[in-house]
């Protein structure tokens, strides 16, 4: 008989700040020793959680009331450290900044290691056979917080790695990821689940797990309510739940094919391209408005810093009501670009325009008048003790008060039940949305938002798609930075395709896909739509 | 190699020898010394860098010594700080700070100490990474937070989020080191802090060397 590795019963949890609220309601789930699990659900719908709950961390660091029982290997957890715990259950964190804090990656191997009293000769045994198996030993000697996002995220799952246990989870590992690192973390969790052990995917962004899994288990509001082979889970609605299903798994639905395809190649494999439904095809926008004035004009623009050149001969306009979105991996430049639109980085040669003047001769707070930024990060921003307060501090600095506006804002971003309290209280998606507003609170003629999209669920890019597409009746040009191509293809006329700080492609969105040779040199990936019904 | 206790024993008697010293001759040979001996082990480059961070510091210094107590002092004061502090110099760039901290610990200092030590280190570029992010974002919308006087008035908008976001990395490192079983007792190190008998040797003939030095001036 095989015996599930991690057990819960009759679960129930809630945090000791909000004591009527369950973070987990009754779940009961049963996880195998080597399974490939995907736990999935909307923004607050218990997913963290429910990963705390299984090495230990709540309830041992984490107040709060703990009803019913989580079992790992046969044992209480309430009866087992959170050390001990992490010889079985080893747990991989959002953020990986913040769990990196050794100065070597050979320290942050060997970490839990020492913490765990092993003898030195077995520490540096198992540090080599971990850094061989997972391929980083040229990491080795450096520090982890000279890597970029991607090596990090890899890093910080093999320290989690060296302790040896069963099972291993992640909370949104692909977050803060590009599609190029999304692609190697993705196989080396395929090599770990190779290897007979456990792997716990916790994400809402099905395309991207629901291939590799055996197995999804969805939540809402703390409740299990999907449980089953993706092949079959994903034949039900699941929007309901707050999850997208991935494009080739609605049109395999749709062409009711015997076994759902989870990826685009198993869709192309048993079913031509003819006989996919045209309504199941995203809209695309029209083509940009060209007889509007220009607000931005960028003109052989080079930055330098510490003799590394950043960008390189970047021009491009910006007209009056259009959107253009630059896309690029992580790394490719695309906010330091953004920085030089407003003035906070000027250009080391070269001209940028901002409604005909010219940048290099105005201050960052009179560009900001013209400019609205919303940065990736809105705790960066945040120091008013109301919502209310934050969204017109901006446009009260810049002597550009305008209260019915504002209040407009405030209906555009549904901000209305959350004005009076403090932005940090607020969840991920409510305090981006906060920023967003505040950002258009002096009606500058350019609104550009640094990757908006990223860690946020199908709901959310949902509302943002709405409020963009209604900013775009308004003829605001907007300048969107991203990774995230499917949001991008449905809501930019135009992509400027950027790659090691140069401008490769440039044009409407499915012919910048179509330049084959270009999306290769940036290593992105094409979206679903534009290999589905992109290529006749 | 010596044990990083051996490193910090030998750079604390030269810099007695050094405090001992008051001739411009002596000095000027210890500071030499330890030029040499930053180009023996390639730093030479790394010190040039600092040298220059520290030069504004030494002039400074000397010049108020030369107004106060005339020249001759002012010149070996000045030498005195430069070779001083480049003796530390010599130190924590041939020893990492877990080091120093660990092999503190196998003599009875409490691990979270040393834990502290080497980590906060750490966490200041990040720290300044943040602040950074701070100042663009706040800019971005209009605040003036450019250097100077005028914008102490808007100092709330740049420490408010920062300090906030300090507190959240502390929370996140927090539950992440507890999760990899940080304060469990009987810790093992991966580098093994031993005081060999080369760091025994390296430890008497040093404090020889340094009477006799004392002794000839």
């Amino acid at each position: 008989m095989i015996s599930s590795f991690i057990l819960t019963h009759k679960l129930q949890y809630a945090y000791a700040k909000s004591k009527e609220h369950r973070a987990l309601d009754n779940v009961d789930l049963e996880i195998n020793p080597d399974e490939f699990l995907l736990v999935c659900g909307a923004s607050g719908s218990g997913k963290s959680t429910l990963c705390r709950t299984f090495n230990g961390l709540i309830p041992h660091f984490y107040e709060g009331k703990l009803q019913g029982q989580v079992f790992v290997a046969g044992e209480s957890t309430t009866g087992q450290s959170v050390a001990g715990l992490s010889e079985k259950v080893g747990m991989v964190f959002q953020n990986a900044q913040a769990q990196l804090f050794n100065r070597t990656v050979e320290l942050e191997l060997a970490f839990s290691l020492e913490s765990l009293g092993i003898p030195r000769a077995e520490i540096k045994n198992r540090i080599a056979e971990t850094a061989e198996m997972m391929g980083i030993v040229e990491f080795l000697p450096r520090n982890p917080h000279e890597l970029s996002t991607g090596e990090q995220q890899l890093i910080s799952i093999v320290a989690v790695l060296a302790t040896n246990p069963q099972i291993i989870v992640l909370d949104e590992p692909y977050a803060n990821l590009d599609h190029v690192n999304v692609r190697k973390v993705r196989a080396a969790l395929n090599m770990i689940h190779k290897q007979q052990k456990g792997v716990v995917v916790c994400e809402h962004r099905l395309p991207f797990t629901v291939s590799d899994v055996q197995r999804m288990v969805g939540l809402q509001r703390g409740t299990i309510v999907l449980n089953g082979a993706p092949e079959k889970v994903l034949q039900r609605d699941i929007e309901q739940f707050g999850l997208e299903t991935p494009l080739s798994a609605c049109i395999g639905r749709r062409l009711r094919l015997p076994n759902l395809p989870l990826d685009v190649p198993t869709l192309k494999k048993n079913a031509p391209a003819i006989s996919y439904p045209v309504d199941l095809k995203p809209s695309l926008l029209h083509s940009a408005p060209s007889d509007s004035s220009f607000v931005l004009e960028v003109e052989n623009v080079s930055f330098k810093s510490d003799d590394t050149k950043i960008l390189q001969d970047i021009s491009f306009a910006l007209r009056q009501g259009e959107c253009l979105a630059v896309v690029g991996a992580n790394g490719a430049g695309k906010t330091t670009l953004l920085k030089h639109l407003n003035g906070l980085l000027r250009p080391s040669y070269g001209q940028i325009r901002v409604m005909g003047h010219d940048t290099s001769k105005f201050k960052v707070s009179d560009l900001a008048r013209h400019v609205g930024i919303a940065f990736q990060n809105p705790d960066n921003q945040f120091f008013k003790l109301s919502v209310w307060e934050e969204i017109r501090v901006g446009a009260r600095v810049l002597g550009r008060y305008d209260e019915p506006w504002l209040q407009e804002l405030v209906e555009l971003f549904g901000l209305k039940a959350l004005l009076n309290r403090s932005p940090y209280q607020l969840s991920g998606g409510e305090k981006k949305r906060v920023a967003f507003a505040a950002a258009l609170a002096c009606k500058p003629k350019i609104l550009a938002l640094d990757e908006p999209t990223a860690g946020q669920d199908l709901n959310f890019r949902r509302a943002l798609g709405e409020v963009l597409a209604h900013l775009r009746e308004m003829r605001q040009a907007i300048f969107l930075v991203t990774h995230d191509l499917s949001f991008a293809e449905q809501q930019a006329h135009r992509w400027l395709l950027l790659s090691k700080g140069q401008i490769i492609a440039d044009g409407p969105p499915w012919e910048v896909m179509a330049d084959a040779s270009a999306m290769a040199q940036t290593n992105l990936e094409p979206t679903d739509a534009f290999l589905l019904y992109g290529n006749p | 190699m010596l044990d990083p206790r051996t490193k910090l024993l030998l750079s604390i008697y030269y810099a007695v020898l050094i405090i001992a010293s008051g001739h411009f001759g002596w000095l000027a040979m210890e500071w030499g010394l330890l030029l040499l001996f930053v180009i023996i082990i390639g730093e030479a480059k790394t010190y040039l860098r600092w040298l220059r961070m520290l030069m504004p510091m030494a002039l400074f210094f000397g010049a108020v010594m030369w107004w106060s107590v005339g020249k001759d002092a002012a010149v070996v004061a000045s030498l005195k700080l430069l070779a001083l502090t480049s003796a530390f110099f010599a130190f924590f760039i041939t020893t990492a700070p877990e080091d120093l901290g660990n092999s503190m610990v196998t003599m009875g200092m409490p691990y979270a100490v040393a834990f502290v030590m080497s980590t906060a280190l750490q966490f200041v570029p990040v720290l300044s990474r943040k602040a950074k992010n701070v100042l663009d974002a706040q800019r971005a919308r209009g605040i003036p937070l450019e250097p100077g006087w005028s914008s102490l008035r808007h100092y709330p908008a740049f420490l408010g989020p920062l300090l906030i976001q300090a507190f959240q990395l502390a929370e996140e490192l927090a539950e992440a080191m507890e999760a990899r079983g940080f304060g469990r007792p009987n810790r093992t190190f991966l580098k093994d802090y031993k005081l060999r008998p080369m760091d025994w040797m390296a430890i008497i003939v040093g404090f020889l060397i340094l009477v006799t030095c004392i002794g000839l001036q």
